[in-house]
């Protein structure tokens, strides 16, 4: 009978009407991931040996990396890694080809950003690489091992932290380099740290733990002392 | 409960009287009220009423529809009709610019036009109109030109193509829906609103008149340009038909008076078929708004459900399907009361 | 007694129903059709020159951006045309992966087809429902190769990774859902008299026709002619599999709608036997690390997409990268019917043809 198939999808969309709706409230309920979901690509910086299997792999130029050859020493030194997101096609071939498992893809998909130029992720080469190799050389071999539990991790930690105060005290052009740009802040911020214990201790905790923060921490202090000198220069004119 | 509004109206005759005012200016200044509180009410009525559709829809298709703003999202409509008040008001540079400006006021003033007799409850139309279902039909009607303005105006071949569609379209269902309606007033013998739902004290006119009522019901879904009729809008082949070259506040009034011809045809049949006012314990006022509002979430549940009929098919549907089926449904009424006088029921 | 002007409209290349950069010239009289014009090339992205410029490793990502509904098939089949070029042996598991992997895609594709014919012809509810369904194969995909849309998960010689242990529940309680998903469709969609009237008899393409237009894939199954690759020239594993060629009568949009919706199912059952038969081992072969064939070779591969016969052209200079790629692209070959179909019809009829040939402008345009 004509009409009979109008009546039919009728009552399909009438019984959907009071089905459970599937719906996910996005911001507030976050979706499910699978295991092997392909969000941000992240880098593990302590892992990487500095191949460029990465580079070669990638289709569109999306990763480069900066090396640097100390004298004497025979594997290239790893300054700095960048990965420039905008171009990602995220098809996996870097990650395959990586014989370190150096890379890998977050669950991270929330990659949007206001300027272009965030786009770009650069991984730093981080301070307490350099050190730990110094400490393996004298008197602690173990340290690169996974430390097995919380207070070991807490001791660890500490550790890095007093001995990064150490490299701050002896040679800070070459540590504060990392944080801040330019000769004249980094004499700035050295002279700031000789003068006051808490700033040191606060910028040498931030960079064994948070390399962003304690960039932005050390850039604070440095405008802040640039202007308070200003006005004093001010004063004094 | 059941005469609040009617005593609001004494009650504000009789203080105009007071005041010294002639009876005459009284009712004058009365029907200004009325008219007044009539748009306030459609204007409100039409923000629910999206966000309802869009909440149905939502449901229908296992999404959610507004849930942001206010409880289960109510406000969003406002939002909405706020964004679209502040958006800039382009007229094209190829425009008629006088009609392209006036249609959309036309239309809505014809649509507001349509509430003048519909009875909202016991002896609460505005005008007591004894042609008030002819005004109704005429009125309604109108509402083809202010489209073939607006699509003319344009000077958009897709708002040409989809104005003429509504011209044809509006041509061939005034005809069945007149037709339609025509059994009802057989049976009631009057043209007034107000006598057809007291005919209906007994029994509604659903039962008496099923298939006046579907023709009905298909007639005003043509008229009212609603899927799966929705031919001069007709998203998906003419981008948006008549109203594409509208923005702003400008195309939100072609919206605000769709919606509101959609609750003044919903009204009128449930006026002629569902017995209007008319219904137990509640009080009548109220009983039109659940019956307009069953009627309009039918109109919906169609919508949402069939895809859009073809323009010919459209065509062959009304001269070949639903005027024959309404002309039949006459000559049976007609011989159904004389077989009723003649066995003197 | 009367004469019209003819005048154009513009369908495209921004309008709701031309699913993608489609620009369709139409030459009206009223509201009916006396010619079309289809003008592509607005998603044009050169696909073909970025091939030679990558390795041909580095093109796969790409491939699966040709059609990116059906995001497995076009990997495919590129990736069985370089191992052609290089002769690679591939494992029994990963064949069996590649086609449950593409079968799934070619319902996802159909899905798509449904649902976009549906709210072309103005029911937006039918357009949910399949998308909704089409979400379960999505969330497949993810656990395969983490990526939903375009996941690139084929390899030369082979897949990624092996299949998770939560694919297989997944896949096996999608194919016990999908005749019930199908029955939906039927009811809310192709059961429809309103979008049955709109589709019958509408866009009729003839046998003669189609084959002479070179048109491949379901839109020709539909005209009545029982061509389908994988049976005609089976490539992979596929005369290992039973399945019927569902075919047309009279080649109208009606019968492009049922012809899919049939496809459905016989994907169902391929899928359904590729599991049984599965066998466990590797799932990439051994393929040399820097890819350099022959000089000169050259190979043309061709499988059954989901829009037809997609071919991938290779020729090889002896280096990494290939010296010219070629897609024989079927949305392209099956849009050139469209004026020739859509002649005479109305303007809502055109509607329904872009949508019932199923173009995917990323392919047609490369």
């Amino acid at each position: 009978m004509y009409g009979k198939g109008l009546l039919k999808g009728l009552g399909i969309t009438f019984k959907h009407t009071f089905e459970k709706d599937i719906t996910i409230q996005y911001p507030e309920e976050m979706p499910f991931l699978q295991d092997r979901f392909r969000g941000c690509l992240a880098f593990d910086f302590g892992k990487c040996i500095a191949c460029g299997l990465c580079t070669k792999a990638c289709p569109n130029n999306v990763l480069s990396f900066e090396t640097a050859k100390e004298e004497g020493a025979k594997k290239k030194k790893l300054l700095s890694y960048t990965i420039d997101l905008q171009y990602c096609l995220f098809c996996n071939l870097c990650v395959e080809v990586c014989p370190t498992n150096t890379l890998y893809f977050t669950h991270n998909f929330e990659l949007t950003k206001l300027n272009r130029e965030e786009i770009k992720i650069i991984y730093h080469r981080p301070p307490e690489l350099d050190l730990l190799s110094e400490e393996k050389k004298t008197d602690n071999p173990g340290v690169q091992v996974e430390p097995s539990d919380a207070a070991e991790t807490e001791a660890k930690r500490i550790k890095q932290i007093e001995a990064m105060k150490m490299a701050l005290g002896k040679n800070p052009l070459k540590a504060l380099g990392k944080v801040v740009d330019g000769e004249e802040d980094i004499a700035i911020l050295s002279a700031l740290i000789a003068t006051d214990e808490k700033k040191l201790s606060k910028i040498a905790e931030l960079m064994v733990d948070d390399r962003e923060k304690a960039r932005k921490i050390a850039q604070a202090f440095v405008s802040k002392e640039k202007k308070d000198r200003q006005k004093e220069g001010g004063e004094q004119g | 409960m059941e005469n609040w509004f009617l005593n609001i109206a004494h009650w504000l005759t009789s203080w105009l009287v007071s005041l010294g005012l002639a009876p005459v200016w009284a009712d004058l200044i009365l029907l200004v009220v009325q008219w007044t509180i009539i748009v306030g009410i459609i204007t409100l009525n039409v923000l629910i009423l999206i966000w309802l559709e869009r909440k149905v829809a939502g449901f229908m298709q296992e999404r959610l529809g507004p849930n942001r703003l206010g409880p289960f999202g109510i406000f969003q409509t406002i939002a909405d009709t706020l964004k679209l008040l502040t958006k800039e008001d382009i007229i094209p540079s190829q425009t008629d610019r006088l009609i392209f400006k006036v249609a959309p006021m036309f239309f809505i003033i014809v649509a507001v036009m349509l509430y003048a007799v519909l009875p909202m409850g016991q002896d609460m139309a505005v005008v007591n109109l004894n042609v008030g279902l002819f005004y109704f039909i005429s009125v309604g009607s109108l509402s083809t030109i202010c489209i073939l303005m607006a699509g003319w105006g344009s000077n958009n071949k897709w708002s040409l193509l989809g104005a003429m569609r509504s011209v044809a379209q509006m041509i061939s269902y005034e005809i069945p829906l007149a037709f339609s309606l025509l059994g009802v007033v057989m049976i009631t013998g009057s043209l007034n609103l107000s006598d057809i739902v007291q005919a209906q004290h007994n029994i509604w006119f659903i039962l008496l008149q099923p298939v006046a009522f579907v023709t009905f019901f298909i007639a005003a879904t043509a008229e009212l340009n609603r899927g799966p009729f929705d031919m001069p809008e007709a998203e998906q082949e003419l981008t948006a038909g008549a109203y594409t070259e509208y923005t702003g506040m400008r195309w939100a009034l072609f919206f605000l008076a769709e919606y509101t011809n959609l609750v003044a045809v919903s009204a009128l049949a449930s006026t002629l078929f569902l017995g209007g006012w008319q219904g137990p314990f509640l009080p009548s006022w109220l009983w039109i708004i659940l019956k307009t509002y069953l009627i309009m979430l039918v109109f919906m549940w169609l919508k949402w459900t069939f895809p859009r009929i073809r323009m010919d098919h459209l065509m062959s549907l009304s001269w070949k399907v639903l005027i024959p089926i309404s002309l039949v449904n006459i000559v049976l009424t007609g011989a159904g009361i004389e077989l009723f006088r003649w066995m003197g029921w | 007694m009367f004469t019209t002007d003819l005048y154009t409209i513009n369908i495209g290349p921004q309008h709701p129903s031309t699913h993608g950069g489609l620009h369709v010239e139409a030459v009206m009289d009223g509201e009916v059709v006396k010619d079309a014009i289809v003008h592509l090339g607005y998603v044009h992205r050169s696909v073909e020159k970025i091939a030679e410029s990558r390795t041909y490793t580095q093109f796969i990502p790409y491939a699966s951006r040709l059609d990116y509904l059906a995001t497995h098939l076009p990997t495919l089949g590129y990736v069985q045309a370089v191992e052609k070029l290089i002769g690679v042996e591939v494992p029994e598991r990963a064949e069996y992966i590649r086609v449950i992997l593409g079968e799934l895609s070619r319902i996802a594709s159909h899905m798509v087809f449904v649902g976009s014919l549906a709210i072309d012809l103005g029911a937006t509810t039918g357009l949910i429902y399949c998308l909704r369904d089409r979400e379960r194969i999505m969330d497949m995909f993810e656990m395969s190769s983490g990526q939903r849309l375009l996941a690139s998960y084929m390899r030369i010689g082979g897949v990624i990774t092996d299949l998770p242990e939560e694919f297989f529940p997944a896949v096996h309680s999608f194919l016990d859902d999908l005749p019930k998903m199908i029955d939906e469709y039927n009811g809310l969609i192709s059961g429809n008299e309103i979008l049955q009237a709109r589709c019958k008899g509408i866009g009729i393409l003839t046998s003669e026709e189609a084959m002479a237009y070179g048109v491949t894939g379901p839109n020709l199954r539909a005209s009545g002619v029982a061509y389908d690759l994988r049976q005609a020239d089976p490539y992979g594993i596929y005369e290992r599999f039973n399945f019927e060629i569902p075919i047309g009568q009279r080649g109208d949009c009606m019968d492009r709608l049922t012809v899919r919706i049939k496809e459905i199912e016989q994907s169902g059952h391929i899928i359904r036997q590729a599991l049984k038969e599965m066998p466990v081992g590797e799932v990439r072969g051994k393929v040399p690390k820097v890819i350099k064939p022959e000089k000169g070779k050259e190979v043309y591969h061709r499988i059954e997409s989901a829009k037809g016969e997609l071919g991938y052209y290779l020729v090889s200079d002896g280096t990494e990268k290939p010296y010219r790629v070629h897609v024989r692209a079927p949305s392209f070959v099956n849009l050139m019917v469209l004026p020739s179909i859509s002649r005479g019809g109305k303007l809502q009829d055109i509607i329904a043809v872009i949508a019932t040939l199923d173009p995917v402008l990323g392919e047609s345009d490369r």
